[in-house]
This record gives C-alpha cells, sequence and structure tokens, in this order.
C-alpha cells in the first residue's frame, strides 16, 4: 500500500511539472498536448476503476491549483475518467498497447469536449466544429503517441505491484 | 454511518457533491477556499523554478554556437539605432519638461507614474489548450495582490488573477475571460478589447463597442481607457490589424494585435501601487 501511494504520488507530480512547464515548448500545430488524461486512462486501465479515480482526482486537483479558474473541476473530470475507464476495462484484453492508444484517443476527444462545453456554454455561443478541427484532433492524436510511453510505465509499475503483493501474501 | 463510507457509491456521491460544493465557493472572487490550491501551487513553484531556469539555460547554450554572426550583424545595426535614439531621446527629453510643466499648469494626475514596478519570471503556462493563464514567480510575499496589471516595456500582459505565497496566476488579455477598457490613441474613443478564443492561438485580440462615429483605421494604436480601475489610463494595448463589419453598417468590430508576443513571453513586470492616491484617481474615473 505504501509502495502504491509513494509511486503514484511521485509519478502524478512529475506529469503535472512536465505539462505546466516544458508543455508549452512542445506545442505542436499550436496544440499541448495533455499527459494527465493520458495517465489517468492508463492507470484505469491496467490497475483498475478505483486506482483510476483516485489519481484522476489527485491530477486534476493538481491541474486546478496550478492553472484552473476554479478549484474542482477538472478533479471532478478526472474523477469520472478514471471511473468510466475503469468500468469498461474487465472487458478488455488490457495488456495491449493498441487498446491503450485507442481508449486515450477516445477519451481525449470526450474529455476535451466537455471541458470545451463546460467552460463555454453560458458565456458564448458555441461552436462545435472550431474547436474539433483545431485543437481537439491534434490534440487527441498526440494524447495516443505520448500514451505508449506511459504505458510502459505504468506496465512495469503494475508488474511491481503484483510481486509485492504475492510477496506479502506469503508472508 | 461508517458502514456507508464502505460503500463505493456513497463515497462517489460523498466526493462529487463536495467538489461540487467546492467549485461553486472557488468561483466567488477572493474567497477562502482558493488557499487549497496555494498549497499544491506553493509546493509545485519552486521546482517549476528550476525547470523553467534550466531550460533557458539549455537553450542559451545552444544558441550561443549558431548566433554569432547574427550578433555581429545585429550589433552593428543596433549601434546605428543606439546613434538616432540617442538623438530623439535629447528631443524627448525636452518634450516631456514641457510636457510635465504643462500637465502641473492643468493640474492632470498621471496615473502611470506613481507605481513601482516589479519584475517577475514566467514559470509555469496553462495546462490545457482552453485558456492563457500563465504563472509568475512573484507572490504575497512581494506585496502582490489580485487585479494588479502586468506589463512588459512593449505594453499590456493582463492583470493578476489569483496570488500564493510564492507566486501568482495572471490571465493575459488574449484569453477569453478577459476584458479591458481601452481608448483609440488618435481620437481618445472608448471601446472594450476582449480575448478571443479563435484569435487567441494567433495571439490576437478583438474590440468591440466601436461607437459608430469612430474614425479608425488599420494601425491606430489602442490603449488603456483608465476606466474600471484595474489597469491605469495610458499603457499601450496594441495596433488594429483589421476591422470588419458583422451585419449592418454601424455594427463593427475590429482585430487588435497585441504589441507583446505572447508566444515568446518570459520576463514581465508587475505594476505596484506605490502610495494610496491613486487609488482615489481611479475611484474618480469610475
Amino acid at each position: 500500500m505504501k509502495l502504491k501511494i509513494i509511486a503514484y504520488t511521485i509519478l502524478i507530480f512529475l506529469t503535472v511539472l512536465i505539462q505546466s512547464t516544458v508543455g508549452d515548448s512542445i506545442k505542436i500545430y499550436g496544440v499541448r498536448p495533455n499527459i494527465t488524461i493520458a495517465l489517468i486512462v492508463i492507470v484505469a486501465l491496467i490497475r483498475n476503476g478505483t486506482e483510476g479515480a483516485i489519481v484522476g482526482f489527485c491530477c486534476g486537483l493538481m491541474q486546478d491549483a496550478v492553472s484552473g479558474m476554479v478549484i474542482g473541476f477538472y478533479a471532478l473530470m478526472g474523477l469520472y475518467l478514471g471511473l468510466v475507464i475503469g468500468l469498461i476495462n474487465k472487458r478488455l484484453y488490457r495488456e495491449n498497447v493498441l487498446i491503450a492508444v485507442f481508449l486515450t484517443f477516445a477519451s481525449t476527444i470526450v474529455y476535451e469536449y466537455l471541458v470545451y462545453f463546460f467552460t463555454t456554454f453560458l458565456r458564448a455561443p458555441l461552436d462545435f466544429v472550431y474547436p474539433m478541427k483545431n485543437i481537439i484532433l491534434i490534440e487527441a492524436a498526440y494524447n495516443s503517441a505520448i500514451s505508449i510511453f506511459i504505458f510502459i510505465i505504468v506496465i512495469k509499475m503494475h508488474v511491481r505491484f503484483k510481486e509485492y503483493d504475492k510477496n506479502s501474501r506469503r508472508y | 454511518m461508517f458502514r456507508l463510507f464502505k460503500n463505493k457509491k456513497f463515497v462517489l456521491l460523498f466526493v462529487t457533491i463536495v467538489l461540487l460544493v467546492v467549485i461553486g465557493l472557488s468561483s466567488i472572487q477572493n474567497s477562502k477556499i482558493n488557499h487549497v490550491g496555494d498549497i499544491f501551487s506553493t509546493v509545485l513553484s519552486p521546482f517549476q523554478r528550476f525547470i523553467g531556469f534550466s531550460d533557458k539555460k539549455i537553450n542559451d547554450f545552444f544558441a550561443h554556437f549558431e548566433d554569432i554572426n547574427k550578433l555581429r550583424k545585429e550589433n552593428e545595426d543596433l549601434k546605428n539605432t543606439v546613434d538616432e535614439l540617442v538623438y530623439e531621446n535629447e528631443k524627448l527629453i525636452d518634450f516631456k519638461i514641457e510636457n510635465e510643466e504643462l500637465r502641473k499648469a492643468l493640474n492632470i494626475k498621471d496615473q502611470y507614474s506613481n507605481m513601482d514596478m516589479i519584475g517577475a519570471n514566467i514559470i509555469a503556462k496553462d495546462m490545457g489548450n482552453w485558456f492563457d493563464i500563465f504563472t509568475i514567480d512573484r507572490g504575497t510575499k512581494d506585496g502582490i495582490s489580485n487585479d494588479y496589471p502586468i506589463v512588459t516595456n512593449r505594453g499590456l500582459v493582463g492583470r493578476v488573477m489569483q496570488t500564493d505565497l510564492f507566486s501568482a496566476k495572471v490571465i493575459s488579455i488574449i484569453d477569453e475571460d478577459s476584458s479591458i477598457s481601452a481608448r483609440l490613441s488618435k481620437t481618445s474613443d472608448i471601446v472594450v478589447v476582449k480575448g478571443d478564443r479563435k484569435l487567441k492561438d494567433e495571439g490576437f485580440c478583438i474590440m468591440n463597442y466601436i461607437p459608430a462615429e469612430a474614425d479608425i483605421s488599420v494601425g491606430d494604436k489602442v490603449e488603456t481607457s483608465g476606466v474600471g480601475g484595474i489597469y491605469p489610463k495610458g499603457i499601450i494595448i496594441g495596433k488594429v490589424k483589421e476591422v470588419r463589419q458583422r451585419t449592418n453598417q454601424l455594427d463593427r468590430y475590429a482585430i487588435i494585435e497585441p504589441l507583446v508576443d505572447f508566444r515568446r513571453l518570459e520576463q514581465v513586470f508587475v505594476l505596484k501601487e506605490s502610495n494610496i492616491n491613486n487609488n482615489e484617481t481611479s475611484d474618480e474615473d469610475k
């Protein structure tokens, strides 16, 4: 349990740190990747929904603290993203990279549309084509590419956690 | 009661409701709940500062080799410009003295002159793609509080949105949430400069509520009007890039190109009031 908490804390901390500092200089076509989405999706996919939800909540809270307008919005989004991916992960062959890539792609589109909707619908006319074409599609592709690296890291962590669990059980 | 907390669905519902309440509370300006965020951003800010610093150093190191020839040429050009500017400067000093005398005679208070400038580095940028908020390495410790204007030597950048102990969040003028009362330098017409989501990527803003009779053309300078009390009067925002018409002749809007290059922004200045008199002048303007 302790190992898990330490590992996740470091992972979340590094993700948010990279996202908020280097994120601006790795833009492609003026779009930043969102590493937190990839992290939440993959943790929820490989581990389970509860861990995904907790990681999503913590990532979101950090994001709120660093760059949000209000506290709690991204935390809520991350929490539910982790939960939803956790619900469908039992039906999938989860140790396949392609599934992780596809799920990251799909959930980036849904997640960013929701963020766009909630931050815009009360103050400006909604436009569904522009954000799709100029931001969301590029970001989804970028996130999917990044998700491969995160997948490798999280799979390694997953193996460690399993070994650790086995050892402590035998004891 | 404790059995309830073992039920996952109940925990989920509970957390959701708590978060919704927190969102509601934190959307109130200056509410205490925002200090929750301070904890995280205070922990993160030294690391962000370190990464920002080393990022710059690495870039500088590689740029060092490429730049020698460029620098030589640039140096020559700059020397010529300096000569021109020295001449111009002497002329301007005369104008300044004259201006001050006239101001004294007319009893106009200058909002800009009794403000202190505090230098600050940008240590983090927004994480998502929807907003344009960034973090600077000055906070309440340096005497910064909400709504202080942020400028560079070229023009207006934005205002402080939220302050922590060691850092502050700044909302830039190209963000959709920002709107500034501005003035056309040529004709003194009051307009509103707002951020726009589509123009944000190119670093432009939009100018609304242009009076029907205003004579506006491409290249006109736009500056802050001093109305509203946040931004002092006379800070340059940018120039008009394009004037467009909506449905009829009277309904016009313009695209403003800020003088500040938001993509290459590294250092900014916070304008801080150095005496209390200033507040009174801005109140009068309202």
